[in-house]
């Protein structure tokens, strides 16, 4: 009966701690409002929030995966490339950075091929 | 014991939407890099182009002329225009001179030039005539089909007449084969142009593209 008891209030603390701390982080994340941004088709916000983001933790995976959005959306190709390598670099089995990147590579080189066909 | 059950799996179930990734997918337009700006030119100037290999019956030059004009026209505000320009050899195309020559009342023009052959040939098999039906009471067969088939080659130049200089290359090569015995050659070549269009536009306009991404917060 006590040990039934000490798991519930364990895991009850441990709910509420990981919970608090998980919305605290989200509330105060600028990777969010990044993404709000983003979606009110706000981009330079959207690319300012995810560089500050960066620049307190350069190891943010979805920082950098973000901003190479961003980039791809603007047109800046190399910058892109360059912020999907490091976000893969940090989280390789990250699914939605491995597809990005995946139809990233696709446009890239193709676009690389047709200019250099155009002017062979 | 119900309880502690119930409270174990929803700190879990907790936990689990903690650990992971948040993702928006969103559809987003994606710029594509001309080769070339086509508004840095006040004028498109399409010339004759070289035939290697005369098509019976079709006059090659024409159509090549007529097509571009008319589908530049509706991508480019400037002038369009053609110049006749005798062109013998595909070595031409590489005469800084030769173009510089020709292009001295064009100011802030682009030429469009360049070399083409569209050949007709019937192609003949033996095949096994598939059953219309599964139920079909007659065997299948072998018969004789015949496909007619259309190769457009086209090596395209766009130049600067004033330095003489090639912008853009490119080499085409389009072909297509028809069930239909009696398919034309207009018909199969507006089909093959049409193909060269898209690829070719897509190199000078580089319209944009919707795709799909992913923004994630962990």
């Amino acid at each position: 009966m006590y040990k039934n008891f000490t798991i519930c209030l364990v895991f009850t603390f441990l709910l509420a701690f990981s919970y608090s701390g998980c919305s605290r982080q989200l509330a105060d994340n600028q990777i969010q409002f990044g993404v709000q941004a983003a979606q009110k088709e706000l981009w330079d916000e959207a690319i300012f929030r995810w560089k500050k983001v960066i620049e307190s933790d350069p190891n943010s995976a979805a920082a950098h995966n973000n901003l190479a959005v961003a980039y791809e959306k603007k047109g800046l190709w190399d910058e892109a490339k360059r912020e999907y390598e490091i976000a893969s670099k940090i989280s390789p089995k990250n699914k939605y950075i491995k597809s990005n990147y995946e139809n990233f590579i696709k446009n890239y080189e193709s676009f690389k091929k047709e200019k250099k066909d155009g002017k062979s | 014991m119900g309880k502690a059950k119930f409270v174990l799996l929803l700190s879990f179930l907790v936990l689990l939407s903690c650990s992971s990734s948040y993702y928006w997918k969103m559809r987003i337009e994606i710029p594509g890099e001309p080769i070339l700006k086509l508004d840095d030119f006040k004028e498109i100037v399409i010339t004759d182009f070289l035939i290697t290999k005369e098509t019976k019956n079709f006059d090659l030059n024409k159509e090549i002329v007529d097509y571009f004009t008319s589908e530049l026209r509706n991508e480019f505000e400037g002038k369009i225009s053609s110049k006749k320009i005798p062109l013998e050899k595909e070595d031409v195309f590489k005469d800084e001179e030769f173009w510089k020559a020709q292009g001295e009342d064009l100011k802030e023009a682009l030429l469009v030039s360049g070399s083409a052959q569209y050949t007709e040939e019937v192609r003949k098999a033996i095949l096994e005539r598939r059953k219309d039906r599964v139920d079909d009471p007659f065997q299948s067969k072998r018969g004789l089909a015949e496909r007619r088939f259309y190769t457009f080659l086209l090596d395209l130049y766009l130049i600067d007449p004033k330095t003489g200089k090639t912008l853009y290359k490119r080499n085409f090569k389009e072909s297509q084969g028809y069930k239909n015995p009696k398919q034309t050659a207009h018909f199969a070549f507006f089909d093959l142009i049409q193909r060269v269009k898209a690829k070719f536009f897509q190199n000078i306009l580089a319209g944009a593209k919707i795709q799909e991404r992913y923004l994630i917060s962990k």
